[in-house]
């Protein structure tokens, strides 16, 4: 199964998180954008932003990330959410499908966030069954995201990489590596972001890596005086992300990239602008590597 | 020390889950232990806790919309949160979540002078599923009157009563004209509304009961003839009824009236 569909596939360009308040304004303008990524969840009981979807789908390169899949429950599946993600994938034929490193259902609750695994053998088991359950439902393979982490479980685990790494050898899946996740976990357990990324960059295959996130992130005071860092979508990406963006570049080469903003949501130019300046340095990536080239 | 390895993944999700919904301070906590890393455990529960009642709350405030207004942000969120604590969606599908929340803030602490809040919630959620309902592919109903008139109806279309005058307390609140909102929160009777999309958005308009019963009849699939008669049970004279169908069906925005189709004339063999 290939990671992204030969139909349209999205570009190692960089795409834009494409939001609801935005889609009137792509529909009638079809602004400049290589690719757009859409949450599926937010059409699933929305029958005239769907309608709306599928003309955008028409002209541009689609991705589908979704956030309700809840890859880590234990519980496994909701077959309900999984037949409602394959009717949009019949509709929209996107090239991307990915979800999040993490749980969000539990008896018969849906918690909308990306709740935290221990990285132990019994959840890498789990994970990878139902990851595999999914591709096999869909017929095709899907990404998986890392999510933004604000506590550790305590004991014996492997690392978050180490725990991807492997999930993506044994299912088949892909890596959407999260750039900004990576910092702000990173920061958030008060480790060094580039050392952290290494880590990354060398547990994971290269081939496995298939799309970026990058995003912006706010910055609070928890109650134990040390800064906190939340995964909010709701700025633009501050300058350490885009020095980790560059050492990723760098170890695994030109990636599709797409500018997530889903919180105090700008006017879609800042989201073009945001995007060229993650184009600037795919382009210059582009270059390095034909010049070691020849 | 760890989380304790008899406790299956499944249940560690279900302790962290309870802990996230809890309202009080010692059921929100799980055992320090379980966590380690630089920060304590609670410093994460925090933020998780803040992210699922938020994103409920702000699911809700999407489709309680005139709800939302009247009371304010942050006595709607403490609606909002008690509603997510005892009715947490089922299913990662947020469009829909939140049907009985209108009859959660029926008696809600601190509303007693609102006493219209639950069926002005209810018109809410009316509006909210309009919106999103896709496009009847077959139209709306349509029905033939006498004299050749044919009646078309918008789609999606539905009727609404209430006991207070909801459609003009909520289009008060949109417009923030507070002495409308005194006066149409004003005393209980009996009111029907009509409700319908069209490229403009949802629309409501304030029927009389025999034209509310006509609109009913006709989107249960009546003809012109059962319609005319569900209004008449309405107690008002025929003038009444034809006074009422007159001003608030036949001009109304849902409804666009033509020639009655003549049927195809097959040819003698």
């Amino acid at each position: 199964m290939d990671l992204s569909s030969p139909a349209s596939p999205v570009p190692a360009q960089a795409g834009i998180g494409l939001r609801l308040p935005h889609q009137a304004q792509v529909m009638s303008e079809r602004p400049r954008a290589a690719w757009f990524e859409v949450h599926p969840e937010n059409y699933m009981a929305n029958a005239q932003a769907l309608s709306e979807l599928e003309q955008i789908a028409a002209h541009y390169p689609l991705s589908l990330h979704a956030v309700g899949l809840s890859l880590g429950s234990a519980e496994g599946i909701d077959e309900g959410h999984l037949e409602r993600l394959k009717f949009l994938i019949r509709r929209l034929s996107p090239a991307l499908v990915s979800d999040h490193l993490s749980w969000s259902v539990t008896g018969g609750r849906y918690l909308p966030d990306l709740l935290p695994l221990p990285y132990t053998e019994e959840a890498l088991r789990l994970v990878t069954r139902n990851v595999s359950a999914v591709q096999e439902a869909l017929g095709r393979t899907i990404l998986v995201e890392n999510p933004s982490t604000y506590l550790q479980f305590a004991g014996p685990a492997m690392s978050e990489p180490e725990f991807m790494a492997e999930l993506s050898r044994v299912s088949g899946c892909g890596v959407l590596l999260d750039v900004n996740n990576v910092y702000v976990s990173a920061s958030n357990q008060q480790l060094e972001p580039g050392r952290v990324l290494g880590e990354w960059c060398r547990a994971l295959a290269a081939k496995s890596v298939a799309e970026i996130h990058l995003a912006g992130h706010a910055l609070l005071e928890a109650g134990d005086g040390a800064p906190l860092r939340i995964d909010d979508h709701g700025d633009h990406v501050c300058a350490p992300v885009w020095a980790l963006y560059e050492q990723t570049l760098a170890h695994f080469g030109p990636r599709p990239t797409l500018i997530e903003w889903d919180t105090r949501l700008p006017g879609l130019e800042v989201l073009q602008a945001e995007a060229a300046l993650a184009q600037e340095r795919l382009d210059e990536c582009q270059r390095r590597a034909y010049d070691r080239a020849i | 020390m760890t989380v304790p390895s008899e406790l299956s993944l499944g249940a560690l999700q279900a302790r962290i889950a309870t802990a996230l919904m809890a309202a009080e301070p010692a059921g929100q906590r799980l055992p320090p232990d379980w966590f380690g890393g630089a920060r304590e455990g609670s410093i994460g529960l925090r933020v998780h806790r803040n992210t699922v009642l938020s994103a409920l709350s702000h699911a809700l405030r999407l489709s309680y919309v005139a709800v939302d207004r009247l009371v304010g942000e942050d006595f709607f969120d403490r609606m909002a949160v008690g509603y997510a604590r005892s009715a947490p969606p089922a299913a990662p599908q947020l469009d829909d979540y939140g049907e009985g929340f209108a009859e959660f803030v029926a008696g809600f602490p601190g509303t007693e002078k609102l006493p219209y809040l639950s069926e002005l919630a209810r018109l809410d959620w009316q509006i909210a599923e309009l919106s999103r309902a896709s496009d009847d592919a077959d139209g709306g109903a349509c029905i033939e009157m006498a004299g050749g008139v044919r009646l078309q109806f918008a789609a999606p279309l539905r009727t609404y009563r209430s006991t207070y005058a909801v459609g003009a307390l909520r289009a008060a609140i949109l417009e923030e004209d507070l002495k409308e909102i005194e006066r149409a929160g004003g005393a209980p009777g009996e009111y029907h509304h009509a409700l319908w999309r069209s490229a403009s958005g949802v629309n409501v308009r304030s029927l009389s009961e025999s034209s509310a019963r006509f609109l009913a009849a006709v989107l249960a699939g009546a003809d012109g003839a059962a319609a005319l008669s569900a209004a008449a049970g309405a107690q008002q004279s025929a003038e009444q009824i034809a006074s009422a169908l007159a001003s608030e069906i036949l001009p109304a925005g849902f409804v666009s009236i033509g020639k009655a189709r003549v049927p195809e004339r097959s040819e003698p063999n």
